[in-house]
């Protein structure tokens, strides 16, 4: 949306989220280290710094890794979910400070390359427990790298959004490798019992909520509306529908929202063309469909962007009978004006 | 097991190594041949890309042939 490139793209709220990150993490590693010298006063430093660091950066995975579940089953967790950039560059420096620290400490000491002796200094591929567990944390942070490292938009612009897509999808990956890099780790290591408890948990909450959202969606997407002799789909009663805001349907194996607003319906294509988010759960602001993301916004009736921006989704055909909402399947045009209908 | 080991460090140190010209390249000359936002942006904002740049360099060489092809 933007006409140049910004170092961040900052707003009073974003800043007071990346206040309460940072505090958060000093936190953490605050109460990290009194608790260690309070029951394992002879810790040594590097071992400290080890341990909080890794443990920080798996509580944000999880953190982040929640966000867009919760967000999808409940909207108030959003303003969350458009700061989980920052919340992502974040993990990857404590994984990162963990990651350096662990090769000073472990693996500088011989005449060999110190990541090559990452890789060699257990040469144990073969075996279950004893694999050498420090590879698969490496390769977790490597991708962890790429991921921090093109999250800016000027990425997912000239990477293209599928590529970029992918490459961020590979969090999933990241997340495995580190549940076995801690796992492995805790046999070959005293890691603590704290730290294998909350993979646990962390693991039966994230999962199970990727499962509620994904039901959820399944049921949008397996809508089946009737359809009258003009082929238009009967989808909803006016009422159902909040002011200011939308439905989601699934018309023609196309996402559609149905907002709300001023007394009037309009409906345009679910998908923001940003980075893809559900033009649906966002709310009209200043009488323009923001998207609940990144705040891209679109005029209700015609699918554009405001000037001086250029974005355009696609709109669709609405049409009243007796509080009913029906709408036609086939969709316009990006950007095509369609008059409002009244309700 | 470790040849594939050495193989492995060395293909990614070349990756990187040429994903570090490539960065430079960028910051000098690529940035605005690549998105010519660039261009209006601060010169700032490609110290911020330059790790993503030296991470992705084959998707963006990509993109620099196809605009110098499309021009
Ligand atoms: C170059 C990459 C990495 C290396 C060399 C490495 C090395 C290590 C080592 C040596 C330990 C055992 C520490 C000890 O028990 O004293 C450890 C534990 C751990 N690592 Fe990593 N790691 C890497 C990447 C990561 C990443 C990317 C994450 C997560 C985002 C991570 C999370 C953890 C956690 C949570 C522990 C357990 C800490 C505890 O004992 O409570 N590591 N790692
Ligand atoms: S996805 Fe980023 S603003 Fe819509």
């Amino acid at each position: 949306m933007g006409l140049d490139y910004k170092l961040v793209l900052w707003n009073k709220h974003k800043k007071t989220y990346d206040k309460i990150i940072a505090l958060g993490m000093v936190l953490y590693l605050v109460l990290f280290i009194a608790l260690t010298l309070a029951f394992n006063p002879e810790t040594i430093a590097e071992t400290m710094i080890i341990r909080a660091f890794g443990s920080l950066a798996v509580i944000m995975l999880h953190i982040i890794l929640v966000i867009g579940p919760l967000s999808r089953l409940n909207p108030q967790f959003l303003p969350i979910l458009y700061n989980r950039r920052h919340l992502g560059v974040s993990m990857f420096l404590a994984a990162l400070i963990h990651g350096v620290f662990a090769i000073i400490h472990f693996h500088t000491l011989g005449n060999v390359n110190s990541i090559y002796a990452v890789f060699t200094s257990n040469m144990d591929y073969g075996s279950l427990t004893n694999f050498p567990f420090q590879v698969l944390g490496f390769l977790a942070l490597l991708i962890l790298f790429f991921m921090a490292s093109t999250s800016h938009d000027f990425f997912l612009k000239n990477l293209s959004p599928n590529v970029w897509k992918g490459l961020h999808m590979l969090v999933y990956v990241a997340y495995a490798l580190i549940l076995l890099h801690v796992f492995l780790g805790a046999f070959q290591q005293e890691t603590s019992v704290f730290t294998i408890g909350i993979l646990v948990l962390g693991f039966i909450v994230i999962s199970s909520l990727h499962l509620v959202a994904a039901f959820k969606e399944s049921k949008v997407d397996g809508f089946k509306g009737e359809k009258d002799t003009g082929g238009w789909l009967k989808v909803c009663d006016v009422h159902e529908i909040p002011e200011d805001r939308a439905k989601i349907f699934s018309v023609g194996k196309k996402r559609v929202a149905i907002f709300k607003y001023d007394g009037k319906l309009s409906a345009i294509h679910n998908v923001c063309k940003h980075q893809g988010g559900p033009l649906g759960e966002g709310k009209i602001v200043d009488g323009c469909v923001t998207c609940p993301w990144h705040g891209y916004q679109y005029l209700p009736h015609n699918g554009q962007s405001p000037p001086p921006f250029t974005e355009k989704v696609a709109t669709y055909e609405l049409r009243l009978d007796n509080d009913m909402i029906y709408i036609n399947p086939i969709g316009l045009e990006e950007g095509t004006e369609v008059e409002p209908i009244l309700c | 097991m470790e040849t594939v080991i050495t193989a492995f460090l060395t293909i990614l140190a070349l990756y990187f190594g040429v994903g570090l010209l490539f960065g430079l390249y960028f910051m000098l000359l690529g940035a605005s041949k690549i998105d010519s936002i660039m261009r209006d942006s601060k010169k700032k904002v490609r110290l911020l890309l330059f790790p993503g740049v030296v991470a992705t360099w084959p998707f963006l060489l990509r993109r620099l042939f196809k605009s110098q092809t499309a021009d």
